[in-house]
């Protein structure tokens, strides 16, 4: 149904699973070690560590103890390509409506001279 | 040249990612660019793209459906339902996009139209939200302010991981 890159994003779309990759940016981590810098209840942090997993932007080690978490890169390299791209049709959509609101301002200004110009008619 | 601005997730609500740009032209006239069917077909998509308007009804609850036509021969889908219009001021609609036969990406978009220094200021937000995080109690906002900077950590990550995107020709 939905695709990967809406699934990223929407996990994404929490500041508090943000905090949470960038944790894992900078390398294999424990349950308890990520949850440590947060004011929150370790189920709550369970909660987003499910969303993160079934997203596929991290991936839990197999040990029931201590199931370290991992940045998986892929889907967010992704995403951010996609917002690349987004970005830049938008640039480019956005130079054209540009264009195209001139022209027609030249337009008006025509048809303003043209119409006050000769043969006055009355509203 | 205009400046197009873009933030990813600094708005208020912090699941944001926002666009926008000035024009050098009244409210009216942009506004009316956005919404008229003939108008759109004549500017929307990057440079060499063509658009299909299927249909668009601008009103809550209408549909709107259009086709890009790329240079290269590839068509985009565009599927939207606007859900609010408020007349020269504010368009939300919800929208699924990709490639024909590939992915869908969808999200909500609000494109709101604001007169500032004789000219109008489009700024454009894209909401990505699960259910789950629609449903969220405000219980975790407690860690946004390390979020924010974890957030920005994450930024300079991903830009410094995948600064090898070449872009496309």
């Amino acid at each position: 149904m939905s695709d990967q890159i809406t699934s990223t994003f929407a996990a994404l779309a929490d500041p508090t699973r943000r905090a949470i990759l960038a944790r894992l940016a900078l390398g294999e981590t424990s349950v308890t070690e990520i949850a440590a810098p947060f004011e929150m209840s370790m189920p709550a942090i369970s909660r987003h560590l499910k969303v993160l997993e079934k997203a596929g932007l991290i991936s839990r080690g197999r040990e029931a103890q201590w199931r370290p978490c991992k940045l998986k890169a892929e889907p967010l390299k992704q995403a951010a390509d996609w917002l690349d791209e987004y970005r830049r049709f938008w640039e480019e959509s956005f130079d054209r409506l540009d264009e195209y609101l001139k022209t027609l301002q030249i337009k008006e200004k025509k048809d303003a001279r043209n119409k006050n110009g000769s043969g006055k008619k009355r509203r | 040249m205009p400046e197009t601005k873009m933030e990813v997730g600094k708005s208020a609500a912090e699941r944001e990612i926002v666009l926008s740009r000035v024009f050098d032209a009244p409210r009216q006239m942009v506004w009316d660019a956005w919404t008229d069917p003939k108008q759109v077909a004549l500017w929307w998509g990057p440079k060499g793209f063509t658009t299909t308007i299927e249909e668009m009804d601008v009103r809550p609850g209408g549909l709107w459906k259009q086709v890009l036509h790329g240079p290269d021969g590839t068509d985009y889908l565009n599927e939207s339902v606007f859900l609010e219009v408020v007349q020269n001021e504010r368009l939300v609609y919800t929208l699924t996009g990709g490639r024909k036969g590939g992915p869908m990406v969808q999200f909500e978009k609000a494109t709101t139209f604001e007169e500032e220094a004789g000219g109008t200021r489009v700024t454009m937000r894209l909401i990505f939200a699960s259910a789950e995080a629609r449903d969220q109690n405000v219980r975790d906002y407690g860690s946004i302010e390390g979020a924010k900077q974890a957030f920005q950590r994450l930024e300079d990550y991903l830009a410094g991981q995948f600064v090898e995107t070449t872009a496309k020709a």
